[in-house]
């Protein structure tokens, strides 16, 4: 596997003073209010937080979904900021990998197409794409499955193969917003097996939010948001 | 763009019944827009063709004055002479010489104001088949003097029948008012009513000799050509070969012709953008649907690093497919439906009096030019592509946070 090195030394995800204020609504709402944070490359880390309180807000800020109201995120070593929607879509494209907690496929594509989808928006060869996806749908177990559409698929087996699309381009880092969330304790501990395996072997960076205790449970690093801020950030053996 | 077209191809057949709704309507729209748009050249055609045969052939040759104020004195001099080079051209397919006197038709019980066209039966024949039209009695007989032919409108106006006789008063060459007996040896009905309350028929030797017209003079020579394609051509050359007389053909004998073709053409033009129109809200109403139930899709096609455009152009495509797919089946059906129905031709005898009025027969027979399938299909394709546009637009206002939040 041609997979992304463990290295600590580089920090993937650099956020400062970040705030994230909704002012379209009524009653403004501050889903983030101050957020410093660094990951690490190879980290597997978990955002938990009750209901509301900005995980996925700061996972789609992370991930150049949405811009913050203040501060700055800069995702190996590049201020997003800066950069313009168009160049914003081509960046999200070739860096990050999301996996979330439904619709990740398109349904009228096989898994081998979808896992494909990336790399021909990156206009990659025929070759190379072949090569990769056989790779990565052998890397989530779902190798004689390649030719199924989503809806021939399990709920688990559909994450599995959108673990396997995210990875695709090779990213710096994965976010996973729920990715377990409809998914029954089984798959969960399937998926979770899969993530850990790719981060202990492969050190692909994960970045997950989750309401799970089970899942909280196998993350390295536990970061606890509460009414947009960080109220804790524990290391785990 | 291959996976582009792969994913559109295979997003439109996701609803399946939707986007056959869509393909029939669009199957049924055409295959209705060409029969009409058929049908319409059908009776412009049938239309010509009624005025050709009945009222004008293809070329008539008359003393320039004549068509001013239809006087008697405005004749042809050496209209015999004419007739026959001209019917020894191998263009011209017959020629049939006609004397016109303007003037009163009166019976014990009424009068009419006529034109009386002299004819020669047999000559005229070959021309406009009047023979065909007979209803009753027979056609006149060159042995016998003073016969005459009127229409059944025109017996029943004067309350004459068969056999009765009638008196014609009109003016001779020099400007005289003279009059004449006539007998009816028999009554015709063409299927134009106005022509109906205006001709009748009498010999072409009778009638010259009441005008005192000298023997080979006439007002009128009318032709038909063998070929139709062949007639302004011909007139051309026949205006160099008589200048002194004056050579018109039918579309400058019937300038009306002109103005219904212009006419259809309009109606014909309003019909495809009408049906255009509907064609494209149809779609952009189905496309509208089918990006709102993919907002989420569309969301995470964006999130993972598909741009705009692509996503346009994947709407676009899908739009394009879309309005595309029925066209070709809705043609083909139109187009076989016009050969049939041209081959059968489609009776309109139910409502052949009202028709009547304006000189169409009860038979149309369908016919579109090919280049009118191209038009289609190229307004087709631009409603296409004017429908696409709002569906994509919509699809790139989409924000991937906002999507992927609706659950
Ligand atoms: N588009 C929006 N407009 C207005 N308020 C929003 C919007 N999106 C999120 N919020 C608000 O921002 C706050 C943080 O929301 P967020 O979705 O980040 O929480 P969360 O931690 O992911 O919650 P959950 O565990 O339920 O997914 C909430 O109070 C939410 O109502
Ligand atoms: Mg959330």
């Amino acid at each position: 596997m041609h997979l992304e090195k463990f290295d600590m030394k580089n920090s993937v995800i650099e956020i400062r003073d970040l705030k994230k204020s909704y002012t379209e609504t009524k009653v403004h709402v501050h889903a983030l209010q101050g957020v410093d944070l660094i990951i690490e490359k190879g980290e597997f880390t978990a955002i938990v937080g009750p209901s509301g309180s900005g995980k996925t807000t700061l996972l789609n800020i992370i991930g150049g979904l949405d811009r913050p109201t203040h501060g700055n995120v800069k995702l190996n070593g590049q201020d997003i900021g800066l950069l313009s929607d168009n160049q914003l879509i081509d960046f999200r494209r070739d860096h990050i990998g999301f996996v979330f907690q439904s619709y990740n496929l398109i349904p009228v594509l096989t898994a081998k197409e979808n896992v494909e989808f990336v790399m021909l928006l990156q206009k990659q060869t025929q070759a190379d794409r072949d090569a990769r996806t056989l790779e990565l749908m052998t890397a989530v177990g779902l190798a004689d499955r390649m030719h199924n559409r989503p809806n021939e698929l399990s709920g688990g087996q559909q994450q599995r193969v959108a673990v396997a699309r995210a990875l695709a381009p090779k990213p710096a880092f994965i976010l996973a917003d729920e990715p377990t969330a409809n998914l029954d304790s089984k798959s969960t501990a399937d998926l979770l097996d899969l993530m850990a395996t790719l981060n202990q072997e492969e050190g692909i960076t994960f970045v997950f939010s989750t309401h799970d205790q089970r899942v909280i449970d196998r993350a390295r690093r536990v970061i606890t948001l509460e009414d947009g801020k960080i109220r804790s950030d524990e290391y785990r053996a | 763009m291959g996976m582009l077209i792969t994913v559109a191809w295979r997003n439109i057949w996701r609803s399946k019944t939707r986007t056959l709704v869509v393909v029939g309507a669009t199957v049924v729209g055409i295959w209705a827009l060409i029969f009409l748009l058929g049908f319409f050249q059908g009776q412009i055609g049938n239309y010509i063709h009624n005025v050709i045969q009945n009222e004008t052939s293809h070329i008539q040759i008359h003393n320039p004055e004549f068509r001013k104020d239809f006087e008697t004195k405005a004749f042809i001099p050496e209209a015999e002479s004419k007739r026959m080079s001209l019917a020894s051209d191998p263009l011209v397919s017959a020629v049939a010489p006609r004397v016109i006197l303007s003037g009163m038709l009166a019976s014990s019980n009424g009068a009419q104001g006529v034109r009386v066209r002299g004819i020669d039966s047999e000559m005229e024949q070959q021309v406009t088949g009047f023979h065909d039209k007979l209803t009753q009695g027979a056609m006149m007989d060159p042995s016998r003097k003073n016969q005459m032919i009127i229409s059944e409108r025109m017996a029943s106006i004067l309350k004459v029948k068969l056999r009765s006789k009638v008196v014609l008063t009109f003016q001779t060459a020099d400007g005289h008012i003279s009059n004449a007996a006539f007998r009816i040896a028999g009554l015709y009905r063409s299927n134009k009513k106005m022509n109906d309350e205006l001709f009748v028929y009498a010999q072409i030797q009778d009638l010259r000799s009441l005008a005192e017209m000298p023997p080979h003079a006439a007002h009128e020579l009318a032709l038909v050509l063998h070929d139709f394609d062949g007639v302004e051509e011909a007139a051309l050359r026949m205006k160099v070969d008589y200048p002194e007389e004056q050579v018109e053909t039918y579309r400058e004998l019937s300038p009306d012709l002109d103005v219904m073709k212009t006419q259809i053409k309009i109606s014909m033009t309003l019909m495809t953008v009408i049906f255009m129109l509907a064609l494209i809200f149809g779609i952009i109403n189905t496309m509208l649907m089918s990006v709102l139930e993919r907002t989420r899709e569309l969301g995470m096609l964006m999130a993972v690093g598909m741009n705009k455009l692509k996503v346009f152009i994947m709407v676009c495509l899908e739009t394009l497919m879309l309005s595309l797919i029925g066209s070709p089946i809705g043609m083909l059906l139109g187009f076989l439906t016009i050969k049939y129905l041209h081959y059968r031709g489609i009776s309109l005898a139910r409502w052949s009096t009202a028709l009547e009025e304006f000189g169409m027969s009860d038979l149309v027979r369908p016919i579109l030019p090919f280049q009118n399938y191209l038009w289609i299909a190229l307004a087709v394709i631009i409603t296409g592509f004017l429908a696409s546009i709002y569906p994509s637009w919509k699809a790139i206002k989409l924000r991937p946070v906002d999507a992927l939040r609706k659950i």
